[in-house]
């Protein structure tokens, strides 16, 4: 299976390339070879450094590849003939970004190597020639690490100048997405944007939704600026009083609607009131709820700050969580090991997930029992979404799809205002929390699938494509604070920005890629009706090792894992559904992982691909080989 | 107990959802109906049937059914041996519950009578390791007078009795009598037993078949028959495999020099590259250095039998520590400069005592109730894990060694019966895809942990009432759970499920059936367990699907797991299955037999499209469709 280039270009060293000895396994040929990146419309190279080495992640640098590592306006590149090679093997491919390539919105921090010393770089500062290395830790956990021995003297230092400058950008229109000059694509995925009337008055007459009213006195942001310009709010507040119900709230965020039970129950969402000894507002709005029921019972308020954690303490979670899953040497990474479940436990990370999925099953159960449920957190703007939408999908089998969970993080998350710009950490900017509070809920999502396989359209591949989307700066779905501000960006008569919706999977994806996206194992018709009562305990929670554990070839179980259990029922139900027409000539995957789609490196003391043949991939029958093209994407998309 | 009720009730919120011995809620209406229509099993979402106790209702033949209403269901050779009324189940979870108890020679029986909800346990009483009485007759308060029993599998039961007319005494003698049938010169069970099963398990496990399926006898390696009349061994099997160059006296001669003569046989043997695995016990070199020519010539016929190496590993199991200061008792290891192309490598794996301790602690946080809190760091707390992390990285360097290096490996420990047959056992499960089917597996227990003498009387204790015995050990446990660890990174690679491994464990110690019964091959064949038991085998066999995955998928090739605790988890479905809240949310094995079902329809449907190939092949000889080329694994 290896072919002559893979071997010309990567290496393996047994020496250490920290001191300044010669690499003499490692084959500099290659090196003076012509590599050149196939920019994207609108992209432009700012820097580029040749006879970089890239190393294989907690590796002790022992094995790797050479190539010429790129900075441009949209991305850090690393160019290697050895990518042919691995096109060859079944991974998913992005059609923006190289398989050894990150976004700039992707990088989170980057560490300069200079001799033994390990330094970290923030803007501003100045350092001198001797950049020997960087390593580079991103928000979804991938690290890469690359050393400038072969390069020439300067290169090192300019990349890193020009990495800086472009990975932590100083203004919002100096993303990538202000560049890009590409045409939209028409997708599949068309998923409702709620940024027109027509989207919310479906979502209305579907939820049979009574007492609630769709209202555009916000279509300029002149009441709110985080708000949406269509609302839904209650019938009975007139537009006279809604503004000056509105001056009471936290940015005008009073009680919105968010979703309906059939027997006219409401879940609601709404920020505190800016001077908490006032209360005559707050209690005019929420008897404004009480009245929206058909019982006109009193809602319940659910206080999301008593709970559940700050997007503060979230984001700490995360890096306690990625240093566990990023872990800088093997060293590191088997210590850890043998503390891993206290470890886990320290990070809170699951702790959090398990406060998170019992807060939404508490709003689902008074839901169920046709009680109104008001979220109420301080600015309703972070874990109102991720508890809203968590309900949502935990009591309508209607989000379950992948259409509907993207309707769902469009409704609840992106135009009410979740402050995606800065929680992500797009933009530099020192005074801002930032906080991955949509990974917290795909994970919580992540659980309900373990915990209900059958329910849900999309697969964990799809919710970690997910997470490493919102990370593309090419998209404006994950890359604004709010609508105002997209808004904006839109009708900027010098520079308008095109949007670009991140639900335009093909934009990204082929269709090979796209199938892993569907759960085999779904049946929208055999969907349950009674919601999903999820065990949140922590005894009951698992980690989401694709999403964590892929960029650490150690741990990536070779002819294992997840993918092979998905291919064995997708040849069986394929097979079964197309029984009378045994035309097709099956090839099988051959050396699928368990971090499929996700393999980027192949661990170097795996066994030999040869030794999985064809036949060790058949079903008993041997008859029915699998193929991902066979299996269709669903028509009604 | 009427079959169709309990089948009814697997989608009520039964008690815990992964037994083949468990314990069920069900819904007194339903109950002792005999007339009650046998539901299909592919039914809608709201009935669906709980693989996990099919199993044992299938087992229990009509006319055995007792004539009055409360004695509990018997199987044949089950007698009902005292029965209390008025007692209340203590559930830990769902409260106490009044019913009555009935004790026989093989289980505890305990039915409740209460209206909304009806409540059943059932624990074959060689489950109990120990029986107490709570509370004497100057007890104050409510139940806190009655029976406590500890059990081997994971939990205790508490039940309270009233306080006049002694009304515990008589169960609580039968309990202690049955459940400890050897402290009261009454046979096991097993022996009382007398269900018969169209399958016939003895016949599962020919030594010399299963030899010449690995190609022995052959040029290198021949089978010897010194061992007949277990002479050279009594821990050890008749039949034996060893180089072919060892005559008779360098056998005997390297049999002196090792633990209870326990020389180097061959486990296994590589098909294609002839490297193998070996096992042995330690050899005796005490703090002297003794040395045994016989022993090192025998060991090199190991190094010669194998073509491709002139390497051998020798992996003593032990942390060198324990090692080292068994020379002290005249064991030892061998030393690299009498054993020439030997190479040693200690694996690192804690002794019996430790594991017994390990597993103590795991009980602790799993029953009844679990700290949410400190659930991650307790279970740190208790090793398990990491001792399973040992064991499974041990095998996965013999793996290595064998598949990628192929090179021989002698695997030993102190006498070579508990973390060698784990680590022996564990690598063929990974290195021969025949030893992860169901026949296959159970190939393997036979002769890797049976025949070559692992101590399950002594370990697991049957039968007896030393329940602080130091030589009970959860070592086999361990070996199951490393499998269940496997097929959870590799779930295509075994033909067998969950339900397969978990009812192995029950049956452990249950004493229902003769497999797990005493030391050695030698004392089973005194006992004439064979003639005289049911085997586990037999009961398992005669209703496969049960114990199918239906993504079983054959892989010839080698498994690699990642010895890593990022991977290596709890086994909730064992460990906490008695706890409601730890049972699986989805009805996951109906989905499991809707794919066998499918996979069943669809390999007719391949067979006829072969024969229809074939057919056409026959007409057109030109035609090389690959196909028709079908792959048995």
């Amino acid at each position: 299976m290896m072919n002559e280039k893979r071997l010309t270009n990567s290496f393996k060293s047994y020496i250490g390339l920290d001191d300044d000895e010669q690499v003499s396994s490692c084959d500099t040929s290659l090196i003076d070879q012509e590599l050149s990146l196939k920019l994207l419309p609108g992209e432009t190279i700012v820097a580029e450094a040749q006879k970089v080495l890239l190393f294989t992640p907690v590796n002790e640098q022992k094995t790797g590849l050479s190539g010429v590592l790129f900075v441009t306006n949209f991305r850090l590149s690393f160019v290697t003939s050895h990518e042919k090679h691995l096109e060859e093997t079944l991974y998913q491919e992005n059609l923006l970004l190289g398989q050894y390539d990150v976004c700039h919105s992707n990088i989170d921090i980057i560490y300069l190597l200079t001799g033994d010393k390990k330094k970290r770089l923030m803007t501003g500062h100045h350092f001198n020639d001797k950049v020997k290395g960087l390593h580079i830790l991103c928000q979804n956990m991938r690290t890469l690490s690359y050393s400038f021995k072969f390069s020439l003297l300067g290169h090192g230092k300019t990349l890193a100048n020009a990495l800086l400058h472009h990975a932590f950008p100083k203004r919002h229109q100096l993303l990538f997405a202000y560049d890009y000059r590409e045409p939209n694509i028409q997708s599949r995925y068309s998923t409702p944007t709620f940024r027109c009337r027509d989207d919310w008055e479906k979502e209305l007459r579907r939820t049979k939704c009574f007492g609630w009213t769709l209202n555009s006195s916000n279509n300029n942001f002149q009441l709110s600026s985080s708000l949406p310009q269509f609302i839904v709010i209650g019938s009975a507040v007139i537009d006279n009083h809604l503004r000056t119900a509105m001056e009471h709230f936290r940015d005008g965020r009073l009680p919105t609607w968010c979703w309906s039970t059939v027997n006219g129950a409401t879940l609601s969402r709404k920020a505190d009131v800016i001077d908490s000894s006032n209360l005559t507002q707050e209690n005019a709005m929420l008897e404004i709820v009480r009245k929206s029921h058909p019982d006109l019972q009193r809602p319940f308020i659910m206080d999301l700050t008593k709970n559940l954690p700050s997007p503060k303490e979230v984001n700490h979670s995360f890096i306690k969580l990625r240093e566990l899953c990023a872990p800088e040497s093997a060293r590191q990474f088997w210590v850890q090991d043998n503390h891993f479940y206290s470890l886990l436990e320290t990070s809170k990370w699951l702790q959090y997930v398990s406060s998170c999925l019992s807060s939404a099953l508490e709003t689902v159960n008074k839901l169920n029992s046709n009680e109104s449920v008001v979220l109420q957190e301080r600015d309703g703007r972070d874990l109102c979404c991720v508890i809203s939408s968590l309900a949502q999908l935990m009591i309508d089998s209607y989000f379950r799809s992948i259409v509907g969970l993207q309707t769902l993080i469009q409704k609840e998350w992106v135009v009410m205002g979740h402050p995606f710009c800065t929680r992500l950490g797009h933009v530099n900017a020192i005074d801002s929390v930032k906080s991955p509070l949509l990974l917290l809920f795909l994970d919580c999502v992540w659980q309900l699938l373990q915990q209900f396989p059958t329910e849900f359209e999309f697969t964990e591949t799809y919710l970690t494509t997910l997470w490493d989307a919102s990370h593309i700066s090419i998209f404006d779905t994950f890359l604004f604070d709010c609508e105002q501000d997209r808004h904006y960006a839109t009708n900027n008569e010098s520079s308008p920005l095109i949007l670009r919706s991140i639900w335009d999977w093909e934009e990204q994806f082929l269709d090979r890629d796209l199938i892993q996206f569907h759960n085999p194992l779904y049946n929208a018709s055999k969907a349950k009706n009674e919601f999903l009562k999820v065990a949140s305990e922590i005894s009951s929670l698992n980690i989401w090792t694709q999403c964590y554990y892929r960029f650490l070839p150690t741990l990536e179980i070779s002819n294992g894992g997840k993918p092979l259990e998905d291919f064995a029922v997708r040849t069986l139900i394929h097979a079964s559904d197309k029984h009378s027409k045994h035309t097709h000539e099956v090839s099988a995957p051959s050396n699928i992982g368990s971090f499929f789609p996700f393999t980027h490196w192949r661990s170097s003391t795996s066994v030999p691909p040869s030794t999985l043949t064809i036949s060790s991939l058949s079903l008993n029958t041997s008859d029915f080989q699998m193929d991902t093209s066979l299996v269709e994407i669903p028509e009604h998309l | 107990m009427d079959l169709n009720n309990k089948f009814q009730n697997m989608s009520s919120d039964s008690d815990s959802k992964s037994s083949s011995l468990n314990s069920k809620v069900e819904q007194e209406s339903e109950s002792n109906s005999p007339t009650k229509s046998r539901r299909s099993t592919s039914s809608t979402s709201n009935e669906i049937p709980f693989v996990g106790d099919i199993k044992l209702r299938n087992k229990i033949p009509e006319n055995v059914v007792s004539s009055r209403s409360d004695d509990p269901p018997l199987l044949p050779g089950e007698k009902v041996q005292g029965v209390a009324r008025d007692v209340t189940y203590l559930c830990p979870f769902s409260g106490p519950a009044r019913g009555w108890l009935s004790v026989t020679n093989y289980k505890l029986y305990f039915k409740s009578l209460e209206r909304d909800t009806q409540l059943v346990i059932e624990v074959p009483l060689g489950v109990v390791s120990r029986v107490e009485k709570v509370g004497g007759q100057s007890s104050r308060g409510e139940n806190s007078y009655g029976i406590e029993l500890f059990c081997k599998d994971m939990r205790n039961l508490r039940f309270g009795h009233k306080q006049e007319n002694h009304s515990r005494r008589n169960v609580f003698e039968k309990l202690q009598q049955y459940a400890f049938p050897l402290s009261h010169s009454i046979p096991l069970f097993a022996f009382e037993y007398t269900e018969t099963f169209p399958e016939n398990g003895w016949n599962v496990y020919e030594p010399m078949a299963e030899l010449k399926r690995m190609g022995v006898p052959n040029d290198t390696w021949h089978i010897t028959k010194l061992n007949d009349g277990y002479d050279l061994c009594e821990t050890y099997p008749a039949i034996l495999a060893v180089p072919a160059g060892a005559t008779d006296e360098i056998i005997r001669n390297a049999a002196a020099f090792r633990s209870r003569g326990r020389i180097p046989v061959l486990s296994w043997l590589h098909s294609e590259s002839q490297a193998t695995i070996t096992r042995a016990s330690q050899p005796l070199v005490g703090v002297g250095g003794k040395r045994c020519r016989d022993d090192e010539r025998y060991t090199q016929l190991i190094v010669d039998a194998n073509a491709q190496s002139h390497k051998l590993y020798i992996m003593d199991a032990r942390p060198s520590a324990n090692a080292i200061a068994n020379k002290a008792k005249g064991g030892g290891y061998e030393p690299e400069d009498a054993y020439q192309n030997a190479e040693l490598i200690f694996l690192d794996i804690h002794n019996i005592h430790v594991m017994r301790e390990s597993l103590r602690k795991l009980k602790e946080i799993c029953f009844p109730n679990i700290d949410e809190t400190k659930w991650l760091s307790g279970i740190e707390s208790t090793y398990w894990l990491k001792h399973i992390k040992c064991i499974l990285a041990g095998a996965c360097r013999i793996v290595d060694k064998v598949e990628n290096h192929k090179t021989s490996v002698l695997v030993h420990c102190s006498d070579g019966w508990d973390r060698t047959a784990q680590l022996t056992a564990l690598a063929m499960v990974l290195l021969d895809p025949y030893y992860r089917t169901i026949k296959g597996f159970e190939v393997l227990i036979e002769k890797e942990w049976l025949s070559f003498g692992h101590k399950f009387q002594h370990r697991i204790g049957h039968g007896d009432d030393h329940h602080s015995d130091a030589d009970r050990s959860p070592v086999f446990l361990q070996f199951i759970d490393c499998v269940w660890q496997v097929t959870c990174m590799f779930p295509n690679a075994f033909e067998f499920n969950e339900l397969f491994l978990i009812t192995i464990v029950d049956h452990l110690y249950s004493c229902r059936f003769g497999t797990f019964l005493f030391n050695s091959e030698k004392e089973r064949l005194q006992k004439e367990v064979k003639q005289k038991t049911v085997s586990l085998w037999s009961y398992i066999n005669s209703d496969l699907d049960l114990y199918k995955n239906p993504l079983y998928w054959p892989q010839q090739h080698a498994l690699e797991p990642v010895a890593s605790l990022r991977y290596i988890k709890m086994w909730k479905g064992l460990y906490c299955r008695w706890n409601p809240s730890m049972r699986p949310q989805e009805p996951i094995y109906q989905r499991t037999r809707e794919l066998l079902h499918m996979k069943t329809q669809l390999m007719k449907i391949s067979d006829d499209y072969r024969r229809e190939l074939k057919h056409k092949a026959s007409r057109n000889t030109s035609t090389t469709n690959r196909l028709t080329s079908p792959i048995h694994i």
